[in-house]
């Protein structure tokens, strides 16, 4: 369990200065950190590996204290131990594939560390890029590499840094799911940064929303999406509704592709994905029509009965939360609210065209 | 005649270039990577040798480490010895007015290399020292052995603060650019021709070689 209280004055390029001050925890499991850039994500994971020191604050990883500005405690970041993931790799240039990965192995013997740093290129299936140096890998091999010299130290903890960004989009949601397969293989817990919607519901088991330094707000990460708690988390958040489906049938004749959401049927336009396939929904906020009773003669292939559980307004938006077995948020103007004269509690159908749903990468 | 000058040359040049690698490494390293109360004003003192007309770093040296000097008094008083008008003399002057170039060079050098390399080997359990000889210096390698070169160089050609410092006695503290003046200005045309053509020679040669080994591998 890591437990992490981070007070720091952060200056930027700009000359805007942020005050960063969190407070959470992360256990086992992959526990994402989201928001937009700038909010102080990358920061967090800085003060954590001790590259970064905080003004004030207390840092533990089960029972070893890595920061305690009280007891004046600063652990040198290489007594830490724990792993982490750049953004651009960082592998070092001037070394082989396993040359990096054999670099942070703490074993005694030579052959042993050749023989762990195989075992680990082999677990991420880039053996065969042993010889190689950076250069000559692709964006997904080097970022493998990187994973797999960042678990060669033994971590108790993997910080992972927008470990997918640098990587192209046909690599990316393979290597996320080994990514989180890794995670469960070595019952690591990852604290992962990202801002991409899809990432954090594919991989976050738990996901900590980070704004202008500080925490709005933490769970699951469809539930924060779809149904903020707060107006700045919705702005975090943005526009997008995530859904995590499967693929049910496909009706190529008439463009359309059914899609089960946690027991609810939706329609998307026609996707070709193998039935039963896993994918990632987004539906955007302002794309969905709010009724008050249930339209019949109407182009939207998706008609939702809901309940509005929550009103969220913001100085240029509001934002309703509804409830129809899985939350949406939809965004609409205050006039709307007043002419249907909406309040939380209202039972209200949801119209969504099957255009407006999209596969997320 | 040549053969003395240009032995006791390479001597000091080699002597020199070996106190400026390790120190000028050192110096850049702390230049580029600490922070420190008065770090502009080392620096700048540092610089120095590179602003000043050699003699006058020359003539301080003296005011350091002459007979009389602030560190050669009590020396002198201890031991009965002065390392002024010594061939270590030469040593001193020449490493004293090469050295600003080799940190810069590897200061340069060393704030090439993307600090993520070195957090990433710090937090792969690596200690800062280990870091900087197995990441730092290799990836910085070509920018300090440039500056190796440029410092190499200098000192071979050093004059002035030689002059001050170890005078000018033939099998003793003559190097080759002093021998060269005194050739010219006592009419030997022959001698300062060759004298000046083996320095060239050897300068070029080094800088050349250097040059070629450096160049990066093709991958």
């Amino acid at each position: 369990m890591l437990d992490a209280r981070i007070r720091k004055q952060l200056g930027s390029g700009n000359g805007h200065t942020l005050t960063m001050d969190v407070t959470f925890r992360a256990g086992s499991g992959i526990t994402v950190l989201f928001g937009s850039s700038g909010a102080g994500k990358t920061s967090i994971l800085r003060a954590i590996a001790g590259i970064l020191s905080p003004d004030e604050g207390r840092i533990t990883l089960d029972e070893t204290v890595f920061f305690d500005s009280s007891a004046g405690i600063n652990l040198p970041m290489q007594q830490r131990r724990v792993g982490y993931v750049f953004q651009n790799h960082a592998l070092f240039p001037h070394l082989t594939a396993e040359q990096n990965v054999m670099y942070g192995i703490r074993t005694h013997t030579r052959h042993s560390a050749h023989e762990r740093a195989r075992e680990l290129l082999a677990l991420l299936g880039i053996r065969k890029t042993a010889e190689s140096y950076p250069h000559q890998l692709s964006g997904g091999e080097q970022q493998r590499v990187a994973l797999a010299r960042a678990l060669a130290t033994d971590p108790l903890i993997m910080l992972l840094d927008e470990p997918l960004s640098a990587v192209d989009i046909a690599t990316r949601s393979r290597l996320g799911e080994e990514i989180a397969a890794v995670q469960q293989r070595t019952g690591i817990p990852f604290l992962y940064v990202t801002h991409s919607h899809n990432e954090a519901v594919r991989l976050g088991n738990t996901m900590i929303v980070v704004d202008e330094g500080r925490v709005v707000q933490e769970g699951p990460p469809l539930e924060i999406f779809n149904a903020p708690r707060t107006a700045p988390v919705a702005r975090v958040v943005g526009a997008e509704n995530v859904f995590v489906g499967k693929v049910l049938s496909h009706q190529p004749e008439d463009g359309i592709t059914e899609i089960d959401l946690n027991s609810c049927r939706i329609e998307a336009p026609y996707n070709g994905l193998p039935i039963g396939n896993r994918v990632t929904i987004g539906i955007r906020s302002e794309d969905i029509i709010v009724c008050r009773e249930r339209l019949t003669q109407t182009s939207a292939r998706n008609v939702l009965p809901g309940v509005i559980r929550n009103i969220l307004h913001d100085a240029d938006k509001t934002e309703l939360i509804v409830g129809c077995g899985v939350d949406f948020k939809v965004s609409v103007t205050q006039a709307a609210v007043r002419a249907l004269s909406l309040e939380a509690g209202s039972p209200v159908y949801l119209l969504i065209k099957a255009r407006a749903l999209h596969l997320l990468a | 005649m040549i053969w003395p000058t240009l032995r006791l040359s390479l001597l000091v040049v080699s002597i020199a270039t070996i106190l400026i690698s390790v120190a000028g490494t050192a110096l850049g390293f702390l230049l580029a990577k600490r922070q420190f109360r008065g770090k502009d004003l080392l620096d700048a003192i540092l610089t120095l040798p590179m602003v000043l007309p050699p003699t006058v770093t020359g003539y301080y040296l003296i005011l350091l480490l002459g007979r009389r000097g602030l560190l050669g008094k009590p020396l002198y008083d201890l031991t009965g010895w002065t390392v002024a008008f010594t061939w270590i003399a030469a040593v001193i002057a020449s490493t004293v007015i090469a050295l600003p170039l080799m940190i810069k060079s590897a200061r340069a050098a060393i704030e090439s290399v993307n600090e993520d390399y070195e957090i990433a080997s710090r937090i792969m359990g690596k200690s800062e020292f280990e870091t900087f000889f197995r990441i730092t210096l290799p990836l910085a390698g070509r920018g300090i052995l440039a500056g190796i070169v440029l410092s190499f160089a200098r000192a071979f050609g050093e004059f002035g603060a030689t002059l001050m410092l170890a005078g000018n006695i033939p099998g003793k503290t003559q190097t080759m650019p002093l021998a060269i003046y005194e050739a010219v200005v006592s009419g030997e045309d022959e001698r300062a021709k060759w004298l000046a053509l083996i320095l060239t020679g050897i300068s070029v040669t080094v800088v050349y070689l250097t040059n070629r080994l450096s160049r990066p591998k093709k991958g």
